[in-house]
């Protein structure tokens, strides 16, 4: 089943007289539980690709339907409810808000479609113990190493059951152990959950680990690899 | 969750947050503190007003103002008294006849307004037995052949009834007063020397002691040196019904000490019957019939009430008689506004600079948080909740601290003595009991909520203008 379809998308960015095509003429698909990495050199347009994914910029040109609702259809209010309902955010720098615990950041997003309390604390319980942090769900962001701080990131973007997750460089700022870790365990939801993870990387261990290899030069889609 | 992570935001830089916390409640402090200072100065002189020298409302015959003419009487004061005693609020009723007249001593004399009371009544309306001077007299009290007066400290003073001497006792008072030997010495050269006025005795103060002594002991001095000899004479006179000069002299029977130096030096209290033998004014006539209501707020609906069962008659309540002093009532609205704008001001400025700091550090979480799906209502939100908790926790202290310093401040007072000779001039008391009603706290909570929502606008306003994927990427 097809979550997300990519139409013919295009991003200039002009100022005064240059103009960049940081996205130029990309058609794609992206199906149910999907595992796939978008590669690339830098420049070549892999955040540009996944922001407009995300809704939080919009293509020059084409259309991005999200199980079939035209994004660039959406006001800024609905499409910010949207991303709230339909799309996890992993960055790479973590990005937790630092004055909540670990528990507090899963449940955050669940708090703001207002899900019970206890519907709440199952899910976020169940998450921590997905990513092993079970027993750290009462700590602050400052007292978890950049594995763990990252992990954590996962389980919020996942807490809410989005369609899908979009991850910007999610191990670019881990030592490889940590990064292994996350990648099984990014691996794992993405088996248990049947949630698609669609995420930018250099890092030739999360390209290993992906089941579907994306390659962006230029603005442009040179090959797509979809290993079994 | 918004409230809660507002919350602990405004705890997440804790130094921060306490400075701005501190600089909202001093500020608040010092204006709630200060209104009720400047209340009390107020409240104070309104009291004394209706309780030593007005009451609420006064009948006059309507000429009898502008003419000051003894003939003037209200002409049938004991349908007056029934008609105003009638309405409901009317606590109690007397008459005064009032007169035009000069006191002398053998060295002095001034002018003075000669009231003759009922003093059984007048004891029950006002408060003037209470402001006698101890060891000056029983208020009408003693059992004399002689007639009788009541006067106030600034006219004993004036007929140089008061004097000053420093007396072996006065020093030893000053001495269990603590005041240095060295200061006690210095006065030494005056010890048992009669001075006539208070002028008088200032100047050699001032010469004998150094300008910080003077300033510091010069009111304890006084105060010991104080000396009256009970049961002293004045003379009054002035005219009768029939326009002849007449006069009599008068046994002190007490010194009242208010904190109006023009009533104190103006008016003097005889019995109204030791008048009426001298003026020839005929028992149950009176110039002024004088009325206490249950509640000062009753007044401008009773005078009115007055006013119409009255219609030959002047009828006025003490804002009418003393408009400088409604006027200043009414003028307390307006400092408390000015007042509180000053102080919301600061306190604006204040929460606006802070929350722009906030917003501007924390640039890449706000921008995660609109990322994420966080709208912009909930952005608003919690920048303002920020906003409120810190003008809501610096103002319930600075309230707090207010409240608890006007307590304190309640039991002694504010002692601004050395003030006292311009207030009093005014008829305000130098001796401030700071007041305030809850009324006050309940309006500043609610204008400090105010105040914390608009100051937030500008800085939530910043929060919302962010680029979620430009705000990620600051570092």
């Amino acid at each position: 089943m097809k979550v997300i379809e990519i139409k013919d998308l295009h991003k200039i960015y002009s100022s005064s007289d240059i103009k960049v095509h940081a996205v130029n003429g990309i058609n794609l698909d992206f199906q149910e539980a999907e595992f796939a990495a978008i590669v690339g050199p830098s420049g070549s347009g892999k955040t540009t690709l996944l922001n407009m994914l995300g809704g939080l910029d919009m293509p020059t040109s084409g259309q991005i339907l999200i199980d079939g609702t035209d994004l660039s259809t959406l006001r800024s209010s609905a499409l910010i409810d949207f991303r709230m309902r339909n799309i996890g955010f992993v960055f790479q720098s973590y990005n937790l808000i630092p004055v909540l615990t670990a528990k507090e950041n899963v449940e955050f997003i669940m708090s703001l479609q207002k899900w019970l309390k206890k519907d709440r604390e199952e899910r976020s319980f169940e998450l921590l113990k997905a990513i092993g942090l079970a027993d750290r769900y009462n700590s602050r962001p400052a007292k978890l190493s950049g594995g763990q701080q990252q992990r954590v990131a996962v389980a919020r973007a996942l807490a809410s059951r989005p369609k899908f997750v979009l991850a910007d460089e999610p191990t670019a700022n881990l030592d490889s152990k940590s990064a292994s870790t996350l990648l099984e365990i990014m691996e794992k939801l993405n088996h248990e959950e049947k949630i698609t993870f669609i995420f930018s990387t250099h890092d030739p261990r999360v390209m290993k680990m992906a089941h579907r290899v994306i390659t962006l030069e230029d603005g442009k889609m040179v090959s797509d690899d979809v290993r079994e | 969750m918004i409230i809660q992570v507002a919350w602990k935001n405004v705890w997440r830089n804790k130094t921060r947050s306490l400075i701005v916390i501190s600089s909202v409640a001093v500020g608040v402090f010092a204006g709630v503190f200060a209104m009720a200072a400047i209340n009390s100065s107020v409240v104070q002189r309104i009291d004394a007003a209706i309780n030593e020298e007005l009451s609420h409302i006064q009948v006059n015959n309507k000429e009898f103002r502008s003419s000051s003419d003894i003939s003037d009487l209200i002409a049938d004061f004991s349908s007056a008294d029934s008609l105003v005693r009638s309405i409901p609020g009317v606590d109690a009723t007397t008459g005064r006849i009032i007169i035009r007249g000069i006191a002398s001593t053998s060295t002095k004399s001034a002018g003075v307004e000669i009231n003759g009371i009922d003093v059984g009544k007048e004891t029950e309306m006002f408060d003037l037995e209470k402001k006698v001077i101890a060891g000056t007299g029983t208020y009408f009290g003693a059992d004399t052949k002689f007639n009788s007066v009541l006067i106030g400290e600034k006219l004993a003073k004036d007929l140089n009834i008061i004097r000053y001497i420093l007396t072996t006792d006065a020093v030893a008072r000053l001495d269990s007063m603590k005041i240095p030997s060295d200061v006690l010495a210095k006065l030494e050269p005056v010890y048992g020397e009669r001075f006539t006025s208070d002028k008088k005795f200032n100047r050699e103060l001032e010469k004998l002691l150094a300008p910080e002594e003077y300033k510091r002991y010069a009111i304890l001095i006084k105060e010991a040196a104080w000396s009256y000899r009970e049961g002293s004479k004045i003379i009054l006179t002035f005219l009768d019904m029939d326009n002849n000069q007449t006069g009599a002299g008068f046994r002190v029977c007490g010194i009242f000490r208010t904190n109006n130096d023009m009533f104190e030096g103006l008016s003097v209290f005889v019995p109204a019957g030791e008048l009426r033998t001298l003026t020839g004014i005929k028992e149950g006539s009176w110039h002024r019939l004088i009325a206490r209501l249950d509640n000062t707020d009753l007044s401008d609906k009773i005078t009115l009430q007055a006013r119409e069962a009255l219609p030959g008659y002047e009828v006025l309540n003490w804002k009418e008689i003393f408009p400088d002093l409604a006027m200043i009532a009414d003028f307390m609205g307006q400092i408390y506004g000015v007042f509180m704008v000053i102080i919301l001001a600061a306190l604006a400025f204040g929460i606006v600079n802070t929350m722009l700091m906030a917003v501007l550090e924390r640039t890449k979480e706000l921008g995660m948080l609109a990322a994420i799906g966080m709208n912009r209502r909930k952005i608003f939100g919690m920048i303002m909740f920020e906003s409120i908790f810190l003008s809501i926790i610096g103002g319930f202290a600075g309230m707090g601290i207010a409240e608890a310093v006007i307590e304190a401040t309640q039991k002694n007072g504010i002692n601004l003595m050395k003030y006292s000779e311009g207030m009093e001039a005014f008829g305000y008391s130098a001796h401030l009991f700071p007041t305030i009603d809850t009324g006050f706290f309940v309006t500043t909570t609610i204008l400090i909520v105010m105040t914390g929502i608009l100051a937030s606008i500008y800085p939530a306003r910043k929060a919302l203008k962010l680029n979620p994927v430009e705000a990620i990427r600051t570092e």
